[in-house]
C-alpha cells in the first residue's frame, strides 16, 4: 500500500519536475525569438528613418526623376503604417524593390554617386539592409528551434498545456533570391 | 542545436586549467633543474665523493620547497599575463581605436554591428592596425569583453562582402569561446617575448659599456630566457589548429557566404600577411599565420600538435566545397581592384594641365634649384613681380596690384624682378600679406585651424576616407601623423597624367642624385597651424630617403603639411613602388 503510494508520488514529482524543466526551456527559446524579432523591428525603423535623408540628397541632383523618388516615399509610408507580420513582410519587400530601382537610377548620375552625403547614406543603407537580413536570419533560426522544440514529442504535451504557439517565419518575396542557384558540373 | 553554452563554458575552464597546470609544471621542472645543478656544483667543490652522493639524493622537503617556489613564480606570471589582457595585447600589436570620421572605419564598425546581430547581439569592439599587411585577429578576456581587429591593408583591398566574411570568422572565435583560450595562452607567451626584447636592450647596453663579467651574466640570463621562450612554443599544443576550421564553419553559418570567406583567405594568403609587423610573435590569434610556416602547411600528428593554423589549402577546399566551386574558378572570378577616377575641381585641373604643357614650366624650387639663377641676397632692390598665367609671364605688378588679380592664386608662379627667383605667390612675404588682408576680411578667421600659407580657415574634407584639413584656396592639405599611413595604403583613386609627369621628374632627379638637400636659406619655414600656442615652426624635409617629396612637418604634433599636388605625388610614388615589388 505505502509502496504504491511512494511510487505514485515519485511519478508525480518526476512529471512535475519534467514539466517545469521543459516549460523553462521553452520560455528561454521564446525569449531568444522575441529578442530576434525586436532586433528586426529596430533595424526596419532605422531604414525608415534613413530614407527621407536619402530622398533629400537625391532631390538635389535628380529632381526630374519624379516617379522613382515618389515610389520610394510611398513605399516607405506603407511600410511604416503596416502592422502584422504578413503586411510588414509585403510592405518591406516592396520598399526594398523601390530602393533598388532608385539606386539603379543613381548609377546613371556620376555626380550624385560621388556626393559625400550620398556615399555615406548608401553605406548606412547597405549596412541596415545587411542588419535586417542578419536579424531575420537569427529570428528564423531561433523560431525554427522554438517550433521544433514545441512540436516534438513529448514537449508538445507541455506546449499544448501551457498554450505555446509556433512562430511564423519572416520570409522574403524576392524573385532574385528565391530562384535556386544554378549548379554547374 | 549549434552549441550549448554550458558545454563551451566547461571546455573553456578545462583548457585554461590545463594551461595553468602546464605552466606550473614547466616552472617546477626549470626550478628543480636549477636547484639540482647548483647543488651538485657547490657540493662538488670540496671534491668529496660522499657529497656527490648527497647531491644526487634530493629529499622530499627540498622538492616541496622547490615546488612552492615554482608555484609562486607561475602564479605571478599568470597574474601578470592575465591582468589587463585586452589593452596589453592591443598595445603589443599597436592597434588603434576606430576613428568615427574615417569612412573605411565607419564601414568596418557597421560590419561588426551587422555580424554582432547575426550572433544574437554579442558586444564586440573594433580596432585597426595601421599597416599595409593583410590580416585579422580576435581577442577576448575573462570579463567577456571582445575585440576584433583588422589591418588597414585588409580594409583597403578586400570587398565589403569579403571583410564581412572575415569579421564573421573572428566573431565565430568570440562566440564559440575558443578565443579566450587562445588569448590567455598567447598572452602568457607574450610576457616572455616582452622580457626577451627587454633583455636584448639590456644586453646591448651592457655590451656598450663593455664590462666583461656583466656581459657574461647577461648572456646567461639571455640564454635562460631564450630556452624558456622556445619551450613555451609547447603552449601551442593547447591551441588546436582545428579551431580555425571550426571558426570557418561557424562564420559560414553566421554570414551564409562561404565564397567570400574563401576569396578573402585566398587574397590574404597570397599577399603580405604581416611578417615583421609588431606583435607577430602572438600569431595564434590571427586568421592566417602572419609568417609563412611549413609546419602550418603540413599534415600529420606532428603538425597537428605544434602548428597554430591548418593548411590554407585545406580551409579553401572545405569552404569552396560548401560554395560548389573550386580554386581555379575562384582565381578566375577574382576582380582586380580598380581605382576610381579622381574628380577634380574643373578649374583646378585646367590650371594644372597648362602648367605642364608650357615649355618653360617652372617646377618647384626644391627640384629645380640647381638650374635657376638664385640671387636672394639683393632682395631689397626692387619689389615688383611678373606672374605666370596660361603659359605666359604677365606684369610687372606691385604687391598691391597683385592682390587685385582675380586669377592669381597662392600657388601661382611668380618671379621677382630684383632677384629673378621663381617661387609660389604664397612664398613671398609681401604678396602673402596682401592675400591675408584680402581673405582675412572675408573668412571667419577665429574658428578652427588656419592655412599656414593663406591664413584662411582650413575646411575638413574626406581624403581617401581619411578626415584631413584642406585649404580651399591653395589646395594645401594638413594630415595627421598616423593618418598619412592610411592615405598611402588606400588606393581609391587613379592619378592624372600631370601627377604622373611630376612624379616622373622627381624620380629622374632622384636617380641622378640631383636632389641633394633642401636649401633652407631660401625657405620661409611655416608655423604649425595646430601648435600656434607653442609658436612652433614646421620643419621642411623630404618625406623619406626613398620618397623625395618635400613636406613640412611639425615636430610637436607630427602633423604634416602638403602643398598642392605634393600628397598626390607622394601617393603616386608609393603606389608604383609597391606594385613593382609584388
Amino acid at each position: 500500500m505505502t509502496m504504491t503510494l511512494v511510487i505514485i508520488l515519485g511519478v508525480i514529482v518526476f512529471l512535475a519536475l519534467w514539466f517545469v524543466g521543459v516549460y523553462n526551456r521553452i520560455i528561454g527559446l521564446k525569449q531568444n525569438v522575441e529578442n530576434g524579432w525586436s532586433q528586426i523591428d529596430v533595424q526596419l525603423k532605422r531604414r525608415h528613418d534613413l530614407i527621407p535623408n536619402l530622398i533629400e540628397v537625391a532631390k538635389g541632383y535628380i529632381a526630374h526623376e519624379r516617379g522613382t523618388l515618389e515610389a520610394v516615399v510611398k513605399a516607405r509610408q506603407q511600410a511604416v503604417d503596416a502592422s502584422g507580420l504578413k503586411d510588414k513582410q509585403q510592405a518591406e519587400n516592396f520598399l526594398s524593390q523601390t530602393l533598388r530601382s532608385l539606386f539603379a537610377v543613381v548609377e546613371n548620375y556620376p555626380n550624385l554617386k560621388a556626393d559625400q552625403h550620398m556615399l555615406k547614406l548608401q553605406e548606412e543603407l547597405t549596412s541596415t539592409e545587411n542588419k535586417i537580413a542578419f536579424a531575420r536570419q537569427y529570428y528564423n533560426d531561433e523560431a525554427a528551434r522554438f517550433n521544433t522544440t514545441v512540436q516534438t514529442i513529448p514537449n508538445n504535451i507541455v506546449a499544448g498545456m501551457a498554450g505555446f504557439k509556433s512562430y511564423e517565419f519572416f520570409e522574403i518575396e524576392d524573385k532574385a533570391q528565391k530562384e535556386p542557384p544554378a549548379v554547374k558540373f | 542545436m549549434p552549441y550549448s553554452f554550458t558545454k563551451i563554458e566547461q571546455d573553456k575552464t578545462r583548457t585554461i586549467g590545463f594551461v595553468f597546470v602546464f605552466l606550473i609544471i614547466l616552472y617546477f621542472l626549470a626550478a628543480w633543474i636549477i636547484y639540482f645543478v647548483s647543488k651538485v656544483y657547490f657540493l662538488s667543490e670540496g671534491e668529496h665523493y660522499a657529497h656527490y652522493a648527497a647531491a644526487f639524493s634530493v629529499s622530499a622537503s627540498e622538492t616541496l620547497a622547490v615546488l612552492g617556489i615554482a608555484f609562486f613564480i607561475g602564479l605571478t606570471h599568470w597574474f601578470l599575463a592575465t591582468a589587463n589582457l585586452i589593452p596589453r595585447l592591443c598595445g603589443a600589436l599597436q592597434a588603434e581605436a576606430l576613428n568615427p570620421k574615417d569612412t573605411y572605419h565607419q564601414m568596418f564598425q557597421n560590419i561588426i554591428d551587422e555580424v554582432s546581430i547575426a550572433t544574437g547581439g554579442r558586444k564586440i569592439r573594433g580596432v585597426v592596425i595601421p599597416t599595409g599587411a593583410m590580416n585579422a585577429f580576435a581577442i577576448a578576456d575573462f570579463e567577456g569583453q571582445a575585440v576584433i581587429g583588422v589591418t588597414e591593408g585588409l580594409l583597403t583591398r578586400l570587398s565589403r562582402a569579403q571583410i564581412e566574411a572575415v569579421v564573421g570568422h573572428e566573431a565565430a572565435h568570440v562566440v564559440s569561446g575558443d578565443c579566450l583560450n587562445t588569448t590567455v595562452a598567447v598572452s602568457l607567451f607574450e610576457v616572455y617575448a616582452t622580457m626577451l626584447s627587454r633583455m636584448k636592450q639590456l644586453a646591448k647596453g651592457v655590451d656598450g659599456r663593455s664590462s666583461g663579467r656583466g656581459g657574461g651574466y647577461v648572456a646567461i640570463l639571455y640564454g635562460i630566457i631564450w630556452l624558456v621562450t622556445n619551450v613555451s612554443y609547447l603552449l601551442n599544443m593547447f591551441i588546436s589548429r582545428q579551431r580555425e576550421l571550426r571558426a570557418d564553419a561557424v562564420a559560414v553559418r553566421l554570414t551564409r557566404d562561404p565564397l567570400s570567406l574563401a576569396e578573402a583567405l585566398y587574397a590574404i594568403s597570397n599577399r603580405w600577411r604581416g611578417g615583421g609587423i609588431p606583435g607577430e610573435e602572438i600569431k595564434a590569434i590571427f586568421i592566417v599565420n602572419p609568417s609563412y610556416s611549413r609546419l602550418d602547411e603540413g599534415r600529420g600528428w606532428f603538425s597537428d600538435l605544434f602548428s597554430t593554423h591548418p593548411p590554407v589549402n585545406q580551409r579553401l577546399d572545405v569552404l569552396l566545397g560548401m560554395a560548389h566551386s573550386d580554386v581555379a574558378t575562384l582565381e578566375k572570378g577574382l576582380v582586380q581592384h580598380k581605382p576610381k577616377q579622381r574628380i577634380y575641381d574643373p578649374g583646378e585641373e585646367q590650371i594644372g594641365r597648362e602648367q605642364i604643357s608650357s615649355p618653360q614650366t617652372p617646377m618647384k624650387q626644391g627640384v629645380m634649384a640647381g638650374g635657376l639663377p638664385d640671387g636672394a641676397t639683393n632682395a631689397t632692390v626692387s619689389r615688383e613681380w611678373i606672374a605666370h598665367k596660361d603659359g605666359h609671364w604677365l606684369g610687372p605688378f606691385t604687391a598691391e596690384q597683385m592682390g587685385t588679380l582675380d586669377w592669381l592664386r597662392p600657388d601661382s608662379w611668380i618671379k621677382c624682378f630684383g632677384t629673378g627667383r621663381i617661387m609660389m605667390a604664397s612664398e613671398d612675404e609681401d604678396v602673402n600679406r596682401v592675400f591675408q588682408a584680402l581673405y582675412g576680411a572675408r573668412g571667419s578667421k577665429a574658428a578652427g585651424v588656419d592655412c599656414p600659407k593663406c591664413r584662411i580657415p582650413l575646411s575638413e574634407i574626406s581624403y581617401e576616407g581619411v578626415p584631413v584639413l584642406k585649404c580651399p584656396r591653395c589646395s594645401g592639405i594638413l594630415v595627421g601623423e598616423t593618418d598619412i599611413y592610411r592615405i598611402l595604403i588606400r588606393e581609391d583613386f587613379s592619378f592624372s597624367d600631370r601627377i604622373a609627369k611630376m612624379a616622373g621628374v622627381i624620380k629622374k632627379e632622384q636617380a641622378k642624385w640631383a636632389i641633394g638637400k633642401i636649401d633652407l636659406k631660401t625657405v620661409n619655414l611655416l608655423s604649425c597651424p595646430k601648435c600656434q600656442h607653442l609658436e612652433a615652426k614646421m620643419v621642411r624635409m623630404f618625406y623619406s630617403l626613398v620618397y623625395d617629396v618635400e613636406i613640412d612637418k611639425c615636430i610637436f604634433c607630427g602633423f604634416i603639411w602638403f602643398d598642392k599636388d605634393e600628397l598626390e605625388i607622394l601617393q603616386y610614388l608609393v603606389e608604383k613602388n609597391t606594385k613593382k615589388e609584388i
